[in-house]
């Protein structure tokens, strides 16, 4: 599979639900074939792939939250992201059309 | 010997064991539960709720055909109560609009029809009923109506020469994911094995046409295909364990570790109308007996692989040893493989066979139904 664009803004695919465990208090993510358990980092990628961010501006977004350099973190968000995509988890949508000023 | 019981994560809920279909290939016991014993609306709820508190989080609807039951829509209400994601395992025969809009309005998160194959005079011959056209109808309200959608079909001898239509007709209909199964040899199947097990020669071709199909649908849709365990040299991590993830509570109430279970001879279950579900996962025998990896004989017992593959199927192993306690033949450091071999060498060395099965010599025992029916509720 290609690797994702980072222009592209991904978004959580409609087969899946993220809610709270009731047994553990953490955040989970259900879909038809499973569950995934997310650890505050998986929650923190999986709560901005709205379909309006881009990859991009996700990493930017987490990189501020946590201090920490862009590059530092680029590679373990995108390949976090790719492996939701290969679970056919992650839809990507082109990102809106800036309103002309 | 008893373990402190793992958390379940998925119970699957098999409201019924009638069926308008009769697949020769189906998984179901040949002994069916009858309509009059089936669970009520009540005690499903119960059953539900239950799970819940346990820590289900994942339940599947199926059966027999789930949409027999009248109630469906109340038991998916009452598993989203439970905050559980529900998805439906059906023919998609009944799966009118009006059902469909209720099972909507309940909260159902997903479904998944079967096909039988992708050409409708042979999907039709393999249900036993002229079903097909109304699947694809079935389908494409699925996806109006905005249900996320895995289409699933059974492979066998018969099939799987049409892997690409197959997989074909699953793009059309728009398909996330697209389960290419194998048939699995217990209940009917087991009966059928000789008319149902595709030759090696088959299996190589359908290996090669599903990996190329899920390379070129990444990301489109997920397609799911694992080679045939009579085939494979490892066994398959049946369940992931024996009483580790996953539940199956049969019409009756009978609660099972896999959905087969309820066949191994000498064994026996509880049921939710005398206990609690919690009491079932973690204090009975049955779901204590293969627990873990204390139960292990050798080879598994000092095998590295213990819990990649939990020493496979007790089903499977019961059938083809009549030892449920025994290495899955599947395996091949099992002393009992070569019953696996033999049977695979004896479908792979006669001639012809690789037609679809109308040509094949012998009986093939459609699936019959419950023997009483229940007047709708």
């Amino acid at each position: 599979m290609s690797a994702i664009p980072t222009s592209a803004c991904p978004k959580i695919s409609f087969r899946a639900r993220v809610q709270t465990d009731p047994i553990s208090g953490k955040p989970v993510l259900l879909y038809p074939e499973g569950v995934l358990m997310l650890n505050p980092t998986g929650h923190a990628i999986v709560s901005l792939c709205d379909g309006q961010a881009t990859v991009e501006e996700l990493i930017s977004t987490l990189a501020a939250r946590y201090q920490v350099a862009t590059e530092k973190i680029s590679a373990e968000v995108t390949t976090y992201l790719e492996r939701l995509r290969e679970r056919n988890l992650l839809e990507l949508v082109a990102k809106p059309a800036e309103k002309p000023s | 010997m008893k373990h402190s019981a793992p958390r379940p994560f998925s119970l699957l809920a098999e409201v019924t064991h009638r069926c308008p279909l009769h697949c020769p290939y189906c998984s179901n016991p040949t002994q069916l539960a009858a309509a009059a014993e089936e669970l009520t609306t009540d005690e499903w709820r119960r059953v539900l709720g239950e799970a819940a508190a346990m820590g289900v989080l994942h339940a599947g609807f199926s059966g027999g055909e789930p949409l027999q039951r009248p109630d469906l829509a109340e038991l998916i209400a009452a598993a989203r109560a439970g905050g559980l994601y529900t998805n439906l395992i059906t023919s998609a025969i009944g799966l009118t609009r009006n059902r469909a809009e209720s099972l909507k309005a309940a909260g159902l998160d997903s479904i998944q029809i079967s096909f039988q194959a992708d050409e409708p005079a042979l999907a039709d011959g393999i249900a036993g009923i002229a079903g097909h056209a109304r699947k694809l109808e079935a389908a494409r309200l699925v996806r109006e109506l905005g249900f996320p959608l895995t289409v699933n079909v059974v492979l066998h001898r018969g099939n799987v020469d049409r892997l690409e239509g197959i997989i074909g007709l699953a793009e059309q209909l728009g398909a996330e994911r697209l389960e290419l199964a194998n048939t699995q040899y217990y209940g009917w199947a087991f009966r059928n094995r000789a008319a149902l097990l595709p030759t090696r020669a088959q299996v190589t071709r359908a290996i090669r046409i599903a990996s190329a199909a899920k390379q070129r649908l990444a990301g489109c849709m997920e397609v799911l295909y694992v080679i045939p365990d009579y085939y494979s040299e490892r066994p398959k991590p049946c369940m992931h364990g024996w009483g580790n993830r996953h539940l199956t509570v049969d019409p009756a109430g009978n609660v099972l570790p896999c959905p087969t279970a309820g066949e191994i001879p000498g064994m026996r279950f509880e049921n939710v109308r005398q206990r609690s579900l919690r009491w079932i996962w973690g204090e009975s025998e049955s779901f204590n007996r293969f627990r873990g990896t204390e139960w292990m004989p050798e080879p598994c017992r000092s095998c590295e692989f213990r819990e990649v593959d939990f020493g496979g199927c007790r089903c499977q192993a019961a059938l083809l040893t009549g030892e449920a306690g025994v290495t899955d033949p599947a395996c091949s450091l099992s002393p009992y493989r070569d019953r696996l071999t033999r049977f695979v060498d004896s479908i792979d060395q006669k001639p012809g066979l690789a037609d679809p099965f109308t040509t094949v010599e012998g009986e093939l025992v459609f699936r019959q139904n419950p023997a009483t029916s229940r007047t709708a509720d």
